[in-house]
């Protein structure tokens, strides 16, 4: 529900459309707020890796609300017990509504069987944000992470997911991977299902 | 006449218990409601061979008592509805109607920032919209 533009200012309220609307939020309202979001968690702690688990609790809360949303409002409740539907489902569905458009691309991991990864060229919320070069790996899509965590978990997935830079040649700016790993019981029921 | 409606979360802890009449007992709703839940679990684990597709949401009528009827609704976050009923015949788009109406409230419960998921839904709002839900479910099958 993050758009681009701003809603088209009505001379007078009579003509504004009697339909509920786009639904959107302001780009700038929300990039105003994460990033005193970050700040605010960044005077709390001490360390790198509790800003992102911080950040991806705050997502955690967000995604459990998501799934509850969207399979009420969507999806027709239905229940999603295969791996690749709730891949497929985060990857369209719940991308659209948070950030307007789908994921980039969805990708099996080759090394690992209980690893998958979401591609996208530029995260929304890293959009107006750039790292020091003193943080390191720091990657403020670790929110967006805990969303996919939230949705996961609470759909009966327990995965754990973390967000990495990915540097493409050619292009300035590197790409974001959110990495998946399920664990052990998921696969287990997977191979069970058939 | 819907005497209970009841939230109960994923790992069976109650989210939302909520009786509609005085005259019976508040603790043998509780009961039934509990014993309701082994039904839901029987069915989630060993699906019959005619059942509906393993996703589906209703779980339809859960099991008769003496005088009541139990039907359970299963959302996608293993969080169960469980609604008590005295009527005699209820049909079944009433009841699908009854509960997709409970899940939306359900849905703006939870979306609160201030709700803790895993402990019980304590909005005055959620409360008064159930009230209003389980009143008119009365009116509709007397037409």
């Amino acid at each position: 529900m993050i758009g681009v533009g701003k809603a088209k200012q009505y001379a007078n309220v009579l003509d504004k459309p009697l339909s509920r609307g786009r639904q959107e939020v302001s780009l700038s309202a929300f990039a105003f707020l994460f990033s005193e979001m970050v700040q605010y968690n960044q005077t709390q702690v001490d360390n790198i890796a509790e800003l992102e688990r911080r950040l991806e609790d705050a997502g955690y809360a967000v995604g459990a609300r998501v799934l509850e949303l969207l399979c009420h409002r969507e999806k027709g409740n239905k229940r999603e017990i295969r791996l690749l539907h709730i891949l497929g489902f985060i990857h369209s569905t719940v991308w659209k509504v948070l950030f307007g458009k789908g994921a980039d691309s969805l990708e099996k991991g080759t090394e690992h069987e209980d690893e998958y990864m979401i591609s996208e060229k530029e995260l929304l919320v890293n959009r107006f944000i750039s790292i020091p070069k003193d943080m390191g790996a720091f990657n403020c899509g670790a929110f967006v992470a805990g969303i996919v965590r939230g949705v996961l978990e609470n759909a009966g997935f327990p995965a754990v997911v973390t967000a990495h830079f990915v540097p493409i040649e050619g292009q300035q700016r590197p790409r974001t991977t959110i990495l998946i790993k399920f664990a052990e019981e998921v696969l287990q029921r997977e191979a069970r299902l058939g | 006449m819907i005497v209970c409606v009841a939230v109960v979360g994923h790992q069976n802890n109650p989210l939302y218990l909520q009786s509609f009449t005085e005259a019976d007992d508040a603790l043998k709703l509780h009961h039934v409601v509990h014993c309701s839940l082994d039904v839901i679990g029987e069915r989630v684990n060993n699906p019959k061979r005619n059942a509906p597709a393993l996703n589906e949401t209703f779980l339809g009528l859960l099991y008769p008592t003496e005088n009541y009827k139990v039907y359970g609704y299963l959302t996608n976050t293993k969080v169960k509805f469980i609604m008590v009923t005295t009527d005699l015949d209820v049909k079944d788009a009433d009841a699908r109607n009854f509960f997709r109406k409970f899940h939306a409230a359900y849905v703006d419960a939870v979306s609160n920032p201030f709700h803790v998921p895993g402990k019980k839904i304590a909005s005055r709002s959620f409360g008064a919209r159930v009230s209003t839900i389980v009143k008119s479910f009365g009116s509709g099958t007397t037409a």
